[in-house]
């Protein structure tokens, strides 16, 4: 278990992103958005750089866009109560995952597919969602973490990198 | 390849979340969930414009913007290629996505949250399927069954002679033609601003006498908004709301019936009924199943619920009128046993053996019957001396007079009471008690 975080993330954030929490991706390029999901996320030891899967077979825009501009905004929603944030941030790695982060990306996919099971949506209707052909890691280099649970906070800014 | 968007219809029913990708100025992305979107014709989409500021500042600096959306009966996931193009603040189409945005957020216990403050158009450049194939379909559905069931209930409706008869008639044959676990028929109080329950199906406890006021709940919206409200997936709203056990304890604390519910409800549709311009009650079903009730079964409830509202109509308006009440043949003899009556005047509260049991109209229909049983010994009522007894002070009972007995004379039979109303036919109506009366009224409540 981490103690503290010295980066932008901190453990509570941390544990967060890491647990059963829909992760969607927004990337563009020449002015032209792209959508693709994340298959799991790890944060860095330290706080300072955050781990996404994702399949380039079902996300090829994704990946191309982290690849050449490297521009992200990553959300992360809990589907139970819809507590969300979003980090935003630059790619500065996409390589094919570590075995930790495939493992990583099935435990991932085992634990949000019983997640959303719970609140009755069946694990073979949310497969589709979740392809794991061809995955990567895109390492992200957050710069500003936003709550985004709907409510009064909602898009208040929670952390920002200084420098 | 380019897809129709109109083959994307159930994407467009709000069950799974969109994705909305924007950019800022200088290409920051950046990526939230949204609620609603709505179809415009062939090309064009609507966004329910709750965003964040930040959504609206990128759309200003490029209108371009990505959509993901997912089709609820197989999960397939769509990308829409979108263009900003301009708000809507008012019109047929705010109106509608706004109601829908109301429905969704009363039943997440959001509505303060989630107010549409405008929707956003867009045109729709392309819409891709995304790599990751399908679920398995729910079992599919014949186009024109709906059509056919409507026919079937409307048939039934069409064989109900008295109020009685038509309540049950539709909540019979409703569950016959669209398969569904429970359902409610509500009707219209407008001295009250309430809908009351006046029968159902498949709850554990009838709830008859419930009332939902306007506008609270997807009941109570379809009421106040004169529209179809469905839910096709409510498993995430089952953590709101908690459960009120419908006890008696809790119906005699609050004087009130609470509203019949069935826990693993994941399927909801409310239909209003209008007659003659005005709302006379809401038909709500429920069902266990995801999606059950889609947009062709909303119209065909629709029509059930136009029918039913003028069935309701015609049976008030032609309760056959008895001039003189008949003398009761074989009247039961009462027994000794002591029936306590307590009546709080303030609201009309009509407790029997200290069990709650109606309030408001119906409360002082019986309290009438009851002093002229216990002062003349009478037992035989006819609906046209009701009507027209000004000690009752009741103006609106004209109108709904049929409704209000159905709904005493159901209450007792539920409670089990030692006093019961009966309907010999012919605009009759016939007081049952079962013992000796010993009546109390307060003037206050305590």
């Amino acid at each position: 278990m981490r103690s503290t975080l010295s980066g932008l993330i901190d453990t509570d954030l941390a544990t967060f992103l890491e647990s059963p929490v829909m992760i969607i991706l927004g990337t563009g390029e020449e002015g032209m958005p792209e959508i693709g999901r994340g298959l799991g996320a790890a944060v860095q030891e330290d706080g300072t750089a955050l781990q996404v899967i994702v399949s380039a077979w079902q996300w090829p825009g994704t990946v191309a866009n982290a690849r050449m501009n490297g521009r992200i905004a990553a959300t992360f929603a809990r589907p139970a109560d819809y507590v969300t944030y979003q980090v935003k941030g630059r790619v500065d790695l996409v390589a094919p995952p570590t075995p930790a982060l495939r493992a990583c990306a099935m435990r991932y996919a085992t634990r949000i597919s019983a997640a959303l099971a719970e609140l009755g949506l069946a694990p073979e209707r949310t497969a589709p969602w979740r392809s794991d052909r061809d995955l990567v890691a895109l390492r992200i280099r957050p710069e500003q973490v936003f709550v985004q649970t709907p409510g009064p906070r909602a898009g208040s800014l929670v952390a920002e990198r200084r420098g | 390849m380019t897809l129709s968007l109109a083959a994307l219809d159930a994407c467009f029913e709000g069950v799974v979340p969109s994705i909305l990708c924007t950019l800022a100025a200088d290409g920051t992305p950046n990526v939230s969930y949204l609620s609603h979107v709505t179809r415009l014709g062939e090309a064009q989409v609507a966004l329910s414009n709750q965003f964040f500021s930040k959504t609206a500042a990128n759309l200003r600096a490029n209108a371009r913007a990505a959509l993901l959306v997912v089709d609820p009966t197989d999960s397939a996931q769509y990308r829409l290629d979108i263009l900003y193009r301009s708000s809507l603040q008012d019109g047929p189409t705010f109106g509608r996505m706004a109601a829908d945005l109301r429905a969704t957020s009363a039943q997440l216990g959001m509505d303060s949250v989630m107010r549409l403050r405008a929707a956003a158009v867009f045109d729709v450049l392309s819409v891709q399927h995304v790599r990751g194939g399908r679920a398995e379909a729910a079992p599919g559905r014949t186009p024109g069954q709906a059509l056919a069931r409507a026919l079937a209930v409307t048939g039934a409706l069409t064989r109900a002679t008295e109020l009685a008869g038509v309540v049950d008639a539709v909540l019979d044959a409703l569950a016959a033609a669209f398969g569904h676990e429970a359902s409610l028929v509500l009707l219209h109080d407008p001295g009250r601003g309430c809908l009351l329950a006046l029968g159902s199906r498949g709850y554990g406890t009838s709830g008859i006498g419930a009332e939902v006021p306007l506008g609270e709940g997807l009941i109570g919206l379809a009421a106040q908004e004169c529209r179809v409200l469905r839910v096709g997936d409510a498993s995430r709203l089952r953590r709101y709301g908690a459960a009120i056990r419908a006890s008696s304890e809790h119906e005699a604390r609050t004087r009130s019936v609470a509203l019949p519910h069935l826990p693993a409800a994941m399927s909801q549709v409310a239909v209003p009924m209008e007659v003659q311009g005005h709302l006379r009650g809401v038909l709500f079903l429920e069902s266990t199943r995801r999606m059950a009730f889609d947009a062709e079964d909303a119209i065909a409830l629709s029509l059930v619920a136009r029918q039913l509202g003028m069935a309701i109509a015609l049976a008030e308006a032609e309760a056959a009128e008895a001039s003189v009440a008949s003398p009761k043949d074989a009247a039961p003899r009462a027994t000794e046993r002591r029936i306590g009556v307590v009546h709080h005047a303030q609201d009309d509260s009509v407790f029997i053996e200290r069990a709650y049991l109606v309030k408001g109209v119906p409360g002082r229909l019986l309290m009438w019957m009851l002093d002229a049983y216990r002062v003349e010994g009478r037992v035989d009522f006819t609906n046209r001396e009701i009507r027209a007894d000004a000690a009752l002070r009741l103006p609106e009972l004209k109108d709904n007079l049929e409704t209000r007995l159905l709904l005493l004379q159901r209450r007792l039979e539920e409670k089990q009471a030692p006093i019961r109303l009966l309907r010999p036919g012919g605009g009759r109506i016939q007081l049952e008690v079962q013992g000796h009366l010993a009546v109390s009224s307060k003037a206050s409540s305590g």
